[in-house]
């Protein structure tokens, strides 16, 4: 007999068999947190926002947008159940707005990933350095580092090799349980023996003027990029109806603690009014140091480096999968959608190796900083290109639901996501108004206006290739948005989660 | 009796195609390979006009039922349960697919199979004959003979290898532009054949785009 013969007699059912593959709520959460890199956040993100924006109300913003991102959750997770290729947010443009939009945001998303991806390699290459003049011994540039983990990272990405399961299991928990203890530490030893509630509070988001808030909102978005990631994994989860949905809102909840905890015990250990002198000159130190210089800060500081590799690595294969996406739908060049021997996208994944040489080249020959200028700058650019195209998709899902509601109630179809567009647009708004604050730089210097203007750049390029495509290419024009569903899509009527 | 013709069967050929020709090891990812057996299988029965597909759903038909065990356990199961779609029957079948289809040429005498060892997670094939083992790459290359139509077996089994990423295997030995060609053929087969391949090509992309590599047991 058969073993197909033999599975199908013994679960008598076809569905049966295939839902016992599919996904519950914690494998979707950790998917999810492993994309978040919590200690790159918390060890890079933080310090270097407070260092560069000078502004204390760090603890405030996660809270905040956390808040925010869970109204605009429920009109994403809403309109995941409806369409294909859910994930990509240039899937939801292109159905909820149009094609041609949805090119833009296309183009839009894979720069803002790619803007994440390399300025991980800023703040590897310093950490490791500066790791190996005080273990090791050891005398290095930082750009030595940070091609030796751009090489690692391109073998890997060829072979395609991901870091998973338990590996990747046991990093993020022990990165946690370091941020937690690192937090509980310095909130224990308070400055001036007082615990101070000041950077938790809704005033420390306009401290320095309603615009403060923009930036600081961007800051906490970039913490957060990642929790989008949940419906990638739709089609594959137990539950579509609830595993998404929850998945994304436990997460959410989750990293909201961790970093509203960490960055307020920073604050409370150095002293409001200190912390941004403490970050300047501390670095990645200011939450290794919250529990002293022993075995927590010795291991923290490990964790950070493997944090920091595990995130690069995780968003080089983000990039990939987003170009190979748009090369099967032979929006880009088909040949990014070409794989080679083992299913392996070397085309998309080299596309990528090459973008991280590139950079890691510039800023090493042009001497720039690579923590505030590689790290801060283009991973703020990265969570700023994230929170437009949030602002967007929020838009997409109204527009999606306008003409028919498919079963889901006003307030996830209409009020939550306008709810969410109107908030989140703003504080586009705001950011790209005072982005010379953000990246710590004076007004109208060129990197304040240029970084937000290369979306623009983008934005238009798709657009007008978006029209091409309707005119001379009208097959990949109708295919637009579907990724892997771009053969079949137009095969077959909605054969994905759609309920009936 | 082994010989380079081959068993005649479709899910055979792919499997043979999609390892190597002397040490059994996989060209593609496991599921991919699961996927494109999958494929294989139903188009098999397609081929005999046991099933036929329409608009995404597998149903059967009044062809001559399939001699083989393996088909006819997939027939089986189509028929008793109809309602499925043809994207979970690829799931589906995906999960046992290689391995039914190794012990298939294995018990045609063109595989021989390796008990698993100390470093190795589960049992292995190893092709008995190269030549053999090579010889559906030739029925592939058949399809770009300019003189009259390809087969429709050859056309599809082209059509399938391309679709769970077998392209690049085949690069190696057939002329440049060879997969456009191959792709081309597939083009030409019956709607339904047709569909089946596009739903093969979707499933091995969704696979690869959705972080899971190998199936999860």
């Amino acid at each position: 007999m058969s073993r197909t013969q033999m599975a199908g007699s013994k679960t008598s059912s076809v569905s049966r068999a295939l839902a016992r593959d599919r996904l519950g709520v914690p494998a979707v959460l950790f998917f999810v947190l492993s994309g978040v890199a919590p200690l790159t956040v918390a060890a890079g993100v933080i310090p270097t926002a407070y260092q560069t924006t000078g502004l204390t109300g760090i603890p405030a913003a996660f809270a905040v947008i956390a808040v925010i991102l869970a109204i605009f959750a429920i009109g994403y997770v809403a309109m995941t159940r409806h369409i294909k290729n859910a994930g990509a947010f240039y899937a939801f443009v292109a159905r909820g707005i149009g094609r041609p939009v949805g090119v833009a945001a296309a183009l839009v998303a894979l720069l803002s990933y790619n803007f994440l991806q390399v300025g991980l390699y800023g703040a590897f290459g310093p950490t490791a350095a500066s790791e190996a003049a005080a273990h090791l011994h050891v005398h290095t540039q930082w750009w030595e580092w940070a091609l030796g983990a751009w090489a690692v990272i391109t073998v890997l990405g060829l072979l395609r090799v991901e870091i998973t399961g338990r590996v990747l299991g046991v990093l993020l928990t022990a990165e946690i349980l370091v941020i937690l203890a690192e937090t509980a530490a310095g909130l224990a030893h308070p400055a001036g023996g007082h615990l101070s509630f000041a950077t938790l509070s809704p005033v420390a988001l306009t401290s320095a003027g309603f615009g403060t808030f923009g930036v600081l909102a961007v800051v906490a978005v970039l913490g957060f990029v990642g929790f989008e990631q949940a419906p990638v994994l739709a089609e594959e989860a137990r539950d579509a109806w609830r595993t998404i949905p929850v998945a994304t809102y436990v997460a959410l909840g989750m990293i909201a603690v961790v970093y509203a905890g960490a960055s307020w015990a920073m604050a409370a250990h150095n002293g409001d009014s200190r912390v941004v002198d403490a970050a300047g000159q501390q670095g990645p130190g200011l939450l290794f140091g919250l529990g002293g210089s022993g075995t927590l800060s010795q291991a923290a500081q490990l964790l950070f480096l493997t944090s920091l590799f595990a995130a690069a690595l995780a968003f080089h294969n983000c990039c990939w999968r987003y170009a190979y996406a748009l090369g099967r739908e032979s929006v880009l060049p088909s040949r990014l959608g070409r794989t080679g021997g083992n299913n392996i996208p070397k085309a998309a994944s080299l596309v990528q190796s090459v973008t991280g040489l590139a950079v890691i080249a510039v800023y090493a020959l042009a001497g720039w900083d690579p923590l505030t200028r590689l790290f801060f700058w283009l991973g703020t650019t990265g969570g700023f290109g994230i929170l437009a195209l949030l602002a967007l998709t929020a838009i997409a899902v109204i527009a999606f639901f306008a003409h028919d509601p498919r079963g889901e109630t006003p307030w996830r179809r209409l009020i939550a996501p306008a709810l969410a567009a109107i908030l989140l647009t703003g504080i586009v708004v705001l950011a790209a108004a005072h982005y010379a604050t953000l990246l710590g730089v004076p007004a109208g210097a060129t990197a304040a206006w240029a970084l937000p203007a290369s979306y623009a750049a983008a934005a238009m390029i798709g657009l007008a290739w978006g029209l091409v495509l309707k005119i001379r290419r009208p097959q990949t024009y109708a295919a637009i948005g579907l990724g892997a569903h771009a053969v079949t899509g137009q095969l077959t009527p909605a054969t994905g989660t759609t309920p009936s | 009796m082994t010989g380079l013709g081959g068993t005649g069967r479709l899910a055979d050929d792919l499997w043979l195609l999609a390892h190597n020709e002397r040490t059994g090891k996989p060209h593609l990812q496991p599921r991919a390979t699961g996927l494109g057996l999958a494929g294989a299988l139903l188009a098999e029965l397609m081929l005999s006009h046991s099933i036929r597909l329409s608009r995404g759903m597998v149903m059967a038909a009044d062809g001559i039922p399939p001699r083989d065990e393996v088909a006819r356990s997939v027939l089986r199961l189509v028929i008793s349960e109809p309602e499925h779609l043809v994207g979970d029957w690829l799931l589906f079948l995906a999960r046992t697919a290689p391995g039914d289809v190794a012990g298939r040429l294995e018990r045609a005498g063109y595989l021989t199979r390796i008990p698993r060892s100390r470093f190795s997670r589960g049992e292995r094939w190893v092709p008995v004959d190269a030549d053999c083992a090579f010889a559906p790459l030739v029925r592939v290359k058949s399809v770009l003979r300019k003189s009259g139509p390809a087969s429709a077996q050859d056309a599809a089994l082209g059509g399938l290898a391309a679709a769970c990423g077998l392209g690049h295997q085949l690069a190696l030995y057939l002329p440049s532009n060879a997969i456009r060609r191959v792709e081309e053929a597939a083009r030409h087969l019956d709607p339904g054949l047709r569909e089946l391949i596009a739903h093969t090509q979707t499933a091995v992309d969704r696979a690869l785009l959705s972080h899971r590599v190998s199936h999860p047991v």
